[in-house]
């Protein structure tokens, strides 16, 4: 060790040009043996404050830049529309923002907001709603204002109202042009049926919107204590507090703000569970492409499942962990069959999430890739994973802990999440001990138990004239017929 | 000994990571940036950021799509494909054994395409024996190969968003890393620099294949994008595809990516972007020891092509089965002249936001597309296109799209930008340097694009600086040059019916 260190100073002091021999730096430490400092982290928690009126704030205040950002979650979601207007929660979303509120016309807002090189955004996904606020330091005045404007008070302008039913068909005239989307709407439809994860807006449920049910589903699910924020950057916790009381003092004071509503508590609408067993299935669209696209799935479990940390770790195994991947390693690394292919379980929050496998190939290897993935999740539910492959699982996951924690927005936004969904908000304090626990034989087990090969549904968008094989070779075929709705 | 050793190590070295977002980091960039160069033309641009224990290593090779000839096009992104394959010592277990039989397979795949560049004279049977040989010999050399070996040890120790890519000028290798494992990227990239072994070539071709299909053949976008380059560079690289066209990524042989791997990497061809939780002096140490024995390199040759002025306006046709696009070129300088900081000054006032002229005029009022947007491309180093891009609204047709666009180029070159106009553009500028800061991978890649393609990061400091000293006059006379018909590539999709 010593005597290499040394022959390195003197190269380096002497400043060769021409290299000192054949000295490659590392060939006398691998790098897979070289050793590090260890660090030790200590995340920043953000400071929780609820008010009167029920809004919680989640603060963390970073001083490295003069900048000012609200992260909003409210308790609403395209779960709660009715199915014959399905688009409703993400139009409403769009349009409380771009049409306008109560002090300030959209043109106002627009300009105003630009000029200060800020932004205010919202949206209405599944599961929840979304506020943004960003702005530089010196304009947090004006941002707050027009933030809680657009989030009170929002006044659905017709015209923009119009506009956004226009645009939202324009797009679904567009979906099957990308054979990626079609397969990711169609596959999402196989697996959710007729819940409200497996709908897609059409264009007689866009129609059938109108201004009044915008209006109305803000009405019903915007109110103070639905509402959370994360706020970060450079300000002082005591006066921001002062300043958001004040921004949103008006409301909920109202009873005309709470018509649907008894004792100021939102009657949200049942949503019913997502089906747990699917029947097995082969289904193919034709598409004119020149490569398949590949769908595999079934459900899968949500997050609150002590199952789930044996899942993280196996499916990283199965086709997560990108290049360390067995499908990544075989379909794409040795066999050149393809350039994208994948696992992954989505932990529902709210719910069960859906395990989905998916790989594009060009058309005459689609069967090929199919029997692939298939095997591949066979041998997992057969055989206990490396040693090896194990551990190397574990350190990706303990060792890049670490990113979890690279911002101050980061950290506040999981805080959110995980009151929202009603999980515990240390849930990573234990995560890593649970991790590092999970052995070989629980990773079998749970392979066993969550992968479904016999409740797999399939999904190829492609030309099955120049498959290799026929489909049917998987069993009888469903041909869906793509159309625009 | 050594075990007592690491122990000690690190019980002397623990510390606790007390973020700094306390203490406010300086907005000056030209205090922030710290340079070094090694003695081999190594260059390493640093800056320190305490936020979190990480860290973003960035490796950019000054060489693209754009330093390819005829034949070889999609040569530098196979290429950067290949530089994840190991080393001599990465990614094997016998480097010895293994390049014979890499150079066999080499030699038959060779053989492979003489024959069925044949034509008509091809002989099945041969090109079956052919294949049949090569598979056999990568089952043989697959003993040999520890897949994918890099990603494996970053992945051990927490690296994430190990990748890379190319572009028309540039091919850039990333990842960001816990802070202590900075170490381990010094050794590996030293390693990749220093001597890459291109294993596994004709497999990883194929893959390459694959993500042309994804990214053009299956795409109505991919395709237009790529006929719109094409018919607006004739002479000039630039409109080749970075992917490569399909005939030439179906020749790519190993030898020739050997050797523009030989031309075009080098450490004097490269720049470094380093940020994050760092100590600079150490980080040029540690590059010092690893990188400082990599020899240096004849400059690469200069790219020789030079697009003449379009002698008329030029149209192209796509038909596919997509609803319809639209995409509009035209010729511009590139920077750091004058005319490309008035378009960065146009492209802001006609596409940045809602309030921009585009958006409000075509999107807002007319309601003729349901996006409109404006850009540079498809690289900077060369002279390169200001484009329009728009998605019209059915029933309107690419047509009316066209017309509007060209009505609102018809306003820029007559009537002077509003002073509003002119200052929200600085604001906005001003506010993204500022946001810009907070990101390590950001920071990284725009510090070593401009010193790649510019030649100084400084670019960087002197860009808004430059743009608060253009006049409305400046901008009407650079639209009135440059934006005109003879000019001008289009490009549409036309739906055909399925």
């Amino acid at each position: 060790m010593k005597n290499i260190k040394l022959f390195q100073v003197i190269c380096v002091a002497a400043g060769l040009i021409i290299p000192c021999a054949n000295t490659s730096a590392f060939k006398s430490v691998h790098p897979s043996k070289l050793v590090y400092k260890s660090i030790e982290l200590n995340p920043s928690v953000p400071e929780k404050t609820v008010l009167e009126n029920g809004m919680v704030i989640y603060t963390l205040e970073d001083h490295e830049l003069p900048l000012f950002n609200i992260n909003a979650v409210i308790k609403t979601g395209g779960i709660y529309e009715p199915k014959d207007m399905t688009g409703l929660a993400g139009m409403t979303g769009e349009v409380m923002r771009s049409g306008g509120a109560q002090s300030m016309s959209w043109e106002e807002i627009d300009e105003k907001l630009e000029f200060i090189a800020g932004s205010v955004e919202t949206g209405i996904g599944s599961d929840s709603g979304t506020a943004h606020l960003s702005v530089l330091k010196k304009d947090i005045d004006e941002g707050l204002k027009i933030f809680a404007d657009i989030l009170m008070n929002p006044v659905f302008d017709q015209d923009k109202v119009d506009l956004q039913k226009k645009q939202m068909i324009e797009s679904i005239r567009r979906e099957n042009d990308n054979p990626g989307h079609v397969a990711g709407r169609e596959f999402r439809r196989l697996l959710y049926g007729d819940h409200p994860y497996g709908r897609k807006a059409t264009i007689e449920t866009v129609s059938r919107i109108n201004r009044r049910d915008l209006i109305g589903f803000h009405k019903k699910y915007f109110h103070p204590n639905s509402v959370m924020l994360g706020i970060t950057g450079d300000f002082n916790k005591g006066e921001i507090l002062d300043k958001i009381k004040m921004v949103f003092k008006d409301w909920g004071k109202r009873k005309a703000d709470y018509p649907l509503l008894e004792n100021k508590k939102v009657d949200y609408p049942e949503v019913p569970p997502v089906r747990q067993d699917l029947s097995k299935s082969i289904n193919y669209i034709y598409k004119d492409v020149k490569q398949s696209i590949i769908r595999l799935g079934h459900m899968g479990l949500d997050i609150k499942n002590p199952d789930h940390y044996a899942v993280i770790l196996m499916n990283y195994i199965l086709g997560g962990g990108s290049f360390q991947s067995r499908m990544m390693k075989d379909i794409r690394s040795d066999r050149g069959l393809a350039y994208s292919v994948w696992s992954h379980f989505h932990l529902g929050y709210r719910d069960i999430g859906a395990f989905s496998s998916g790989a594009a190939t060009k058309l005459s290897s689609t069967v090929t890739v199919i029997k692939r993935m298939q095997k591949i999740i066979q041998e997992m539910r057969e055989h206990l994973v490396t040693e090896q492959e194990l551990n190397e699982a574990k350190e990706y996951i303990i060792n890049s802990f670490v990113f979890k924690f690279s911002s101050t927005g980061q950290i506040v936004n999981r805080f959110i999440k995980l009151e929202y969904y009603g999980l515990p908000t240390n849930y990573l304090e234990d995560y890593l001990e649970n991790i590092k626990k999970v052995s070989s034989e629980e990773i079998l087990r749970v392979a066993k138990k969550y992968l479904k090969p016999d409740q797999t549904v399939v999904l190829v968008v492609g030309n099955k004239e120049k498959f290799e094989e026929p489909l049917d070779v998987f069993g009888p075929v469903n041909e869906i017929k793509l159309k625009i709705q | 000994m050594l075990k007592k050793i690491r122990k000690i190590i690190s019980l002397v070295v623990v510390f606790a990571f007390l973020p700094s977002f306390v203490f406010p980091a300086s907005l000056n960039l030209e205090e922030r940036v710290i340079e070094h160069t090694l003695k081999n033309g190594l260059k390493i641009l640093m800056m320190e950021r305490h936020q979190s224990p990480t860290v973003a290593a960035y490796i950019r090779f000054n060489v693209g799509s754009v330093d390819e000839v005829t034949g070889n096009s999609g040569i530098a992104h196979m290429l950067e494909h290949m530089l994840f394959k190991g080393t001599r010592t990465l990614g094997t277990t016998d480097y010895k054994k293994e390049k014979f039989l890499i150079d066999l397979i080499n030699r038959v795949a060779g053989f492979l395409a003489d024959e069925k560049r044949k034509g008509l004279k091809t002989d099945p049977e041969k090109i079956q024996k052919l294949e049949k040989k090569i598979k056999e010999l990568q089952a043989e050399h697959k003993k040999f190969v520890i897949s994918d070996e890099f990603s494996q040890l970053y992945s051990k120790n927490g690296g994430v968003g190990f990748n890379a890519g190319t572009s028309a000028d540039g091919t850039t290798y990333i990842i960001q890393l816990p802070s202590n494992k900075l170490e381990l990227w010094a050794a590996i990239e030293s390693d990749r620099m220093r001597e890459p072994v291109l294993r596994e070539f004709y497999q990883e071709r194929a893959v390459v294949m694959e993500e042309r299909r994804m990214r053009v053949e299956n795409s109505a976008w991919g395709k237009l994008y790529e006929q719109f380059l094409a018919s607006a560079f004739t002479a000039h690289p630039y409109g080749v595809p970075i992917i490569g066209w399909a005939s030439d990524i179906q020749n790519l042989n190993r030898t020739e990516t050997k050797k523009f791997l030989k031309t075009y990497y080098a450490p004097n061809n490269a720049v470094m972007g380093i940020v994050g939780d760092i100590n600079p002096q150490e980080v040029i140490g540690l590059i010092e020891k690893y990188f400082g024995d990599i020899l240096t390199q004849p400059s690469p040759p200069p790219v020789l092509g030079q697009e003449p002025e379009q002698s008329g306006e030029r149209r192209v046709e796509v038909i596919h089965n997509a609803e319809p696009q639209l995409l509009i070129g035209y010729h511009k300088p590139t920077l750091p002249s004058h005319a490309d900081f008035v378009f960065d000054v146009i492209d802001a006032i006609l596409s940045s936001g809602r309030t921009s002229r585009l958006y409000k005029n075509v999107v807002l009022k007319k309601q003729i597309a349901t996006h409109v947007s404006t850009f540079g491309s498809p690289g900077s180093r060369y002279p390169n296109l200001f484009v329009f891009s728009g998605t019209p609204r059915h029933p309107h047709t690419v047509e009316e799209l066209e017309k509007a666009i060209d009505e609102e180029i018809e306003k820029i070159k007559k009537e002077p930008v509003t002073k509003r106009e002119f200052q929200k553009v600085i604001n906005q500028l001003e506010a993204s340097m500022i946001r810009g800061l907070k990101s390590n991978g950001g920071m990284a890649s725009k510090l070593i694009y401009y010193e790649g393609v510019v030649g100084d990061w400084r670019y960087i400091l002197n860009h808004i600086k430059e743009l608060k000293n253009i006049t409305p006059e400046d901008i009407m006379k650079t639209a009135q040059k440059y934006l005109i018909k003879s000019n001008k590539t289009v490009a549409f999709i036309t739906k055909e019916n399925p």
